[in-house]
This record gives C-alpha cells, sequence and structure tokens, in this order.
C-alpha cells in the first residue's frame, strides 16, 4: 500500500513539475495561465493523496476561479497574447536560470540531509480531520484566521482604489 | 520516510521553476505566475509535514489556509497594480518600470 | 446490484426527458425522437476545424466538461444508501467540479479561434465568477445546519424540516444561480442561439458539439439533484421507496427549470452581474446569518 502511494505521488509530482515547466516554455499565454492551473490541481490531487482532503478540494476549486481570471488579464495586459509573433518574453536569463538552480540544489540539499523523523502512518479521518480544523480556527488560531480575513478585505478595498483611473477627479 | 523526502523534492524543484520564472520574465503577470508557483510548492511541503510528521497538529493546515489567503491576496494587489499600470503607461513590462524609483 | 441497475436506466431516462422538455422549451412543440435524432445526425456532420485553432484545447475542453458534469453527479446521493464516491468534504467538492464547467467554457471559447466564440467563453467567464458566490454560500448554510459537509448528512439533517422552508433565501438564490451555471435561458447571454450566433459552442461540430450537449444535460441534471439532496429533503418522503422521490423531485426541478426560463426576458449581460454581486452576494450573506441565529435559538 506504501510503495503504491509513493508512486502515486511521485508521478502526480512529475506531472505538476512537466506543468510548471510549461508555463515558462510556452508562447501562447492562455497556454500558460491553463498549464498553472493543471500544475496546481495536480498539487491539489497530491493533498488528496496525502489524505488533507478538505485542503486539496479547497485548492482545487480556488485554483480554478484564480487562474482563470489570471488568463483573462493576460489576454488584456499582453502585446502578443496568442503567442503567434514569436516574442521573448524572458530577460537576464542565466542569472535567473543560475538563481534557480542555486536555490533549488540547496533545498534539496537541506532536505537530503536532514534528519526527519520516523513519518506516522495513521491519519484521522476525514469528518474527524474536518471537525478538528474547525475547532482549531474557531479557538487557539482565531486569531490568525481573523487576520487573514481583514487582509483580504484591506487587499480588496485596496486593489479596487488602486485600479479606479486617476484622471476623472476633476469634475 | 522515502515518501516524505520525495514530495519534499518535488516541492524544491517546484520551487526552483517558480523562482526561474519570478526572475527571468518580463511580464507582470508571468512575474505573479512564479510567486504563485513558489507559494504553491511551500504549500506542498507544508501538507507533507502535517501528513507524515504531526497528523494530531492542525496548526499545520492553518498555516496552509493563510498561504491560500497570501496567494488571492497576491492576485488581487498585483492584478490592481497591473490594471493602472496599463492606463497610465500602456504596457506590463516589468523592463520599463524603472520610473517607479522616482 | 439491481438498485444499481434501476437508478441507471432511472438517470437515462431523465436525461432523455429533460433533453424532450428543452427542446420542447425552444420549438414548442412536443418531439419524442429528437434526442435520438439529434445523437444520430452529429455523427454524420463533417467535424469542422477552424484555421489557427489551439490544437490540445479543441480536444480537451469537451472532454473536461462532461467530466466536470459526470464528477459533481458522483457524489450525490441517490437514496439512503446509494452514492458512487462517499466524500467526506463533498459539498464543498460540487462547487470545486462546477469551478471546472467555467474552466472548460473558457477553454472552450478560446480554442478555435473564432470572435464569437471567444466573447462568450470570456462573457461565460464573468457570470459564472458572478453566480459562483452565491452557489457556495448558499451551500455553506445547509452545511451549516448539517454540522457536516458529507451529503448523507445534509440529507438527514431535514428529516423533519426540509431546508426550502427552513432558509427559502438560500433556496431561491441557489436556482437561480444553478440556472445561470448552466446557462438556461434568463441567464444565457453567452451561448444562446439569438445572440454571439451561438456563441460558445458555435465554432464546434460533429462529436465535440454533442459531447458538450450531452454533457449539459448531465449538468442540468446534477444542478437539478444537488438542488433536491440540498433543498428538498432528499429520499425522505412518505409511502414511494426513496431512490423514487429523488427522482421525482430531481425531474420536477430540472423540468421547472425550462418553465421559467419561458417566463423570462434574457437578461442583459451587465445587469445580470451587477444584480449577483450588488444583491445576490449580500443576500447570500444574510441567508448565512439568518441560519446562524436559528441554530442558536
Amino acid at each position: 500500500m506504501s510503495t503504491f502511494r509513493l508512486i502515486i505521488l511521485i508521478l502526480l509530482g512529475l506531472g505538476a513539475i512537466w506543468f510548471a515547466w510549461r508555463v515558462f516554455m510556452t508562447s501562447s499565454m492562455v497556454r500558460s495561465a491553463f498549464s498553472l492551473l493543471a500544475a496546481m490541481a495536480i498539487l491539489g490531487a497530491m493533498f488528496l493523496v496525502m489524505r488533507a482532503e478538505f485542503l486539496a478540494v479547497l485548492q482545487i476549486m480556488m485554483m480554478a476561479t484564480e487562474m482563470s481570471i489570471m488568463a483573462i488579464f493576460m489576454m488584456m495586459y499582453m502585446m502578443d497574447p496568442g503567442g503567434m509573433g514569436d516574442m521573448d518574453m524572458s530577460h537576464q536569463k542565466k542569472a535567473s536560470i543560475s538563481m534557480a538552480v542555486v536555490a533549488g540544489m540547496a533545498v534539496i540539499l537541506i532536505v537530503g540531509f536532514s534528519q526527519w523523523d520516523s513519518p506516522i502512518e495513521k491519519v484521522p479521518a476525514t469528518a474527524q480531520q474536518n471537525y478538528d480544523l474547525g475547532m482549531e480556527l474557531m479557538k487557539r488560531s482565531m486569531m490568525i484566521f481573523e487576520t487573514a480575513g481583514t487582509s483580504i478585505l484591506v487587499a480588496m478595498v485596496a486593489a479596487a482604489a488602486t485600479a479606479l483611473p486617476f484622471k476623472n477627479r476633476k469634475k | 520516510m522515502i515518501e516524505l523526502i520525495s514530495v519534499l523534492i518535488i516541492g524544491a524543484i517546484l520551487f526552483g521553476i517558480g523562482l526561474y520564472g519570478a526572475l527571468g520574465q518580463t511580464n507582470l503577470v508571468m512575474i505573479m505566475m512564479g510567486v504563485e508557483l513558489m507559494l504553491g510548492a511551500a504549500m506542498l511541503n507544508l501538507v507533507a509535514f502535517w501528513r507524515y510528521l504531526h497528523p494530531e497538529n492542525f496548526s499545520l493546515q492553518v498555516f496552509v489556509l493563510v498561504g491560500m489567503t497570501v496567494m488571492a491576496l497576491e492576485a488581487a494587489v498585483g492584478f490592481a497594480i497591473a490594471t493602472q499600470r496599463f492606463r497610465t503607461k500602456g504596457s506590463v513590462e516589468m523592463e520599463e518600470a524603472s520610473d517607479m524609483k522616482e | 446490484m439491481m438498485m444499481w441497475i434501476l437508478i441507471l436506466c432511472l438517470f437515462c431516462v431523465s436525461i432523455y426527458a429533460i433533453s424532450v422538455v428543452e427542446h420542447w422549451s425552444i420549438y414548442r412543440h412536443w418531439d419524442f425522437m429528437y434526442p435520438f435524432s439529434a445523437f444520430a445526425s452529429s455523427f454524420v456532420q463533417e467535424d469542422v476545424k477552424p484555421r489557427m485553432h489551439d490544437r490540445t484545447f479543441l480536444q480537451t475542453a469537451p472532454i473536461l466538461f462532461i467530466v466536470a458534469a459526470v464528477l459533481s453527479v458522483s457524489v450525490l446521493p441517490f437514496a439512503k444508501e446509494f452514492i458512487l464516491v462517499k466524500l467526506g468534504t463533498a459539498a464543498l467538492f460540487i462547487n470545486a467540479a462546477f469551478a471546472y464547467i467555467m474552466v472548460s467554457m473558457v477553454l472552450a471559447g478560446w480554442a478555435p479561434n473564432g470572435l464569437y466564440s471567444m466573447v462568450g467563453g470570456w462573457r461565460f467567464l464573468g457570470q459564472l465568477i458572478a453566480y459562483s458566490m452565491p452557489i457556495v454560500m448558499a451551500i455553506t448554510s445547509t452545511v451549516m445546519r448539517a454540522e457536516s459537509m458529507d451529503m448523507t448528512e445534509i440529507v438527514k439533517s431535514q428529516y423533519e424540516l426540509w431546508n426550502i422552508i427552513y432558509q427559502p433565501l438560500g433556496f431561491i438564490l441557489f436556482y437561480l444561480a444553478s440556472l445561470a451555471l448552466a446557462f438556461l435561458p434568463p441567464f444565457d447571454i453567452p451561448n444562446s442561439l439569438g445572440e454571439l450566433s451561438g456563441g460558445v459552442f458555435s465554432e464546434y461540430t460533429g462529436k465535440k458539439l454533442l459531447i458538450f450537449r450531452i454533457g449539459r444535460l448531465i449538468l442540468i441534471f446534477s444542478l437539478a439533484l444537488a438542488t433536491a439532496n440540498l433543498f428538498l429533503g432528499g429520499w425522505f418522503g412518505p409511502f414511494l421507496p426513496g431512490f423514487v422521490w429523488i427522482f421525482l423531485k430531481t425531474g420536477a426541478v430540472a423540468i421547472s427549470y425550462f418553465f421559467f426560463g419561458r417566463l423570462m426576458p434574457r437578461l442583459r449581460h451587465d445587469h445580470s452581474l451587477e444584480w449577483s454581486w450588488k444583491y445576490g452576494t449580500p443576500l447570500a450573506l444574510i441567508n448565512i446569518l439568518w441560519v446562524g441565529i436559528l441554530l442558536l435559538l
């Protein structure tokens, strides 16, 4: 059972990496937005394999809306949204690739050389998990949750205020 | 053990790709995609820690929820800035954005 | 096992009935052979491929559409023990499946490289983002009453009083929002035939269009089934066995969609968005408050 789960996890992970790579390698903007959606949905599937069902479904649901919105903004603001003109949209290529490789290798090395406790096999059932998560949110982590909600509200107001045009001030 | 490590390595690779995107792309929306990818990798790591190390501790899941909130916030504010930038300058290419220094 | 075969037969009969009623609601005469002839004609129709289309999306969009519709059916119970996938977070999962309807419509609008379909796709995106808020919040208030996200628990919580009486506001919002989600008449501006010459589906022909149409019938069925389970007391009812009741309720809701659509004028796009954001979402929040007060009393 454990080996089976491991194989599924690795396959899903490879899929996520492939789609994440496609995000920056395709020239069609809608393709790149929906590749990101596919990568995120596969991350949600990995959460599901790891038995975090609520988070998995939430991730899959939220990302669908968010990436569709991203697709429409890409369409609106890109000079070449269909990818017909073969524009190059990257800069400082060598520096960013080497930076990414260094950071990724550093994380992998840290993962490899750390002492991990032996993993626990038993997880609570889903209904129990939902109950516990609700209790955690409403008791101990209530302030954190409230802060998150308030900051979403602030960001909504700020975003609306920022996006309004400047020029309509005069009567 | 090996499951935990393989999930963490997948997360690390995703983080690397996201970092490349955030550094190497010129367009604001593409940069935001890179940042989202990095946040996604962090959330994957958090869920892996919850599942394999502390399944009884739900603060880790709360942390993932906060991560999702940060993603939504980043999208909202980023799009607002992109809209304003497009209104005033006509493009969201970040190489031309050095005039924001002043 | 026998039960499952029976349920499958009833499912096919309901899909057939929905298709016949839809044909009636457009052309105003009963044609009981219409679904079969339309099904058969899709196979001989020419498969038109637009110039410079996006190859991957053109193929994946219909499949994603039908898969999302089937997934949303799969977590809804047909009777007390008859549920395809028993999921602890089923109420949230329905929302996730409906969100992928939107994704597939945006893909379908983008893929054929046509003007009408693209405008239809973006219109659908706006409409669905606006109308997914009332759906999510109405489902949330039923979850609050059941104190569980399991569909079976939600139905069991309505044993004494159906949710339609307990929270009528939520039912009305869910009903209207599901009309918008399945692009039924008052809200069918993204792809109705008289508007944008077919909108999202204008460039699709043959088997791909067939998959879209079957997927839409399943989507209407799944929305009606969700309404029956969330608000109309699921399998509870006198005299008849549970699965008969659920199909009766589902059929009634699905047919009422078409009768309701006949009575309403088609809404302008900005008006429908404005009503959802300005009135629908606050009303859904008031509904959540109402259920919370009732639960605390």
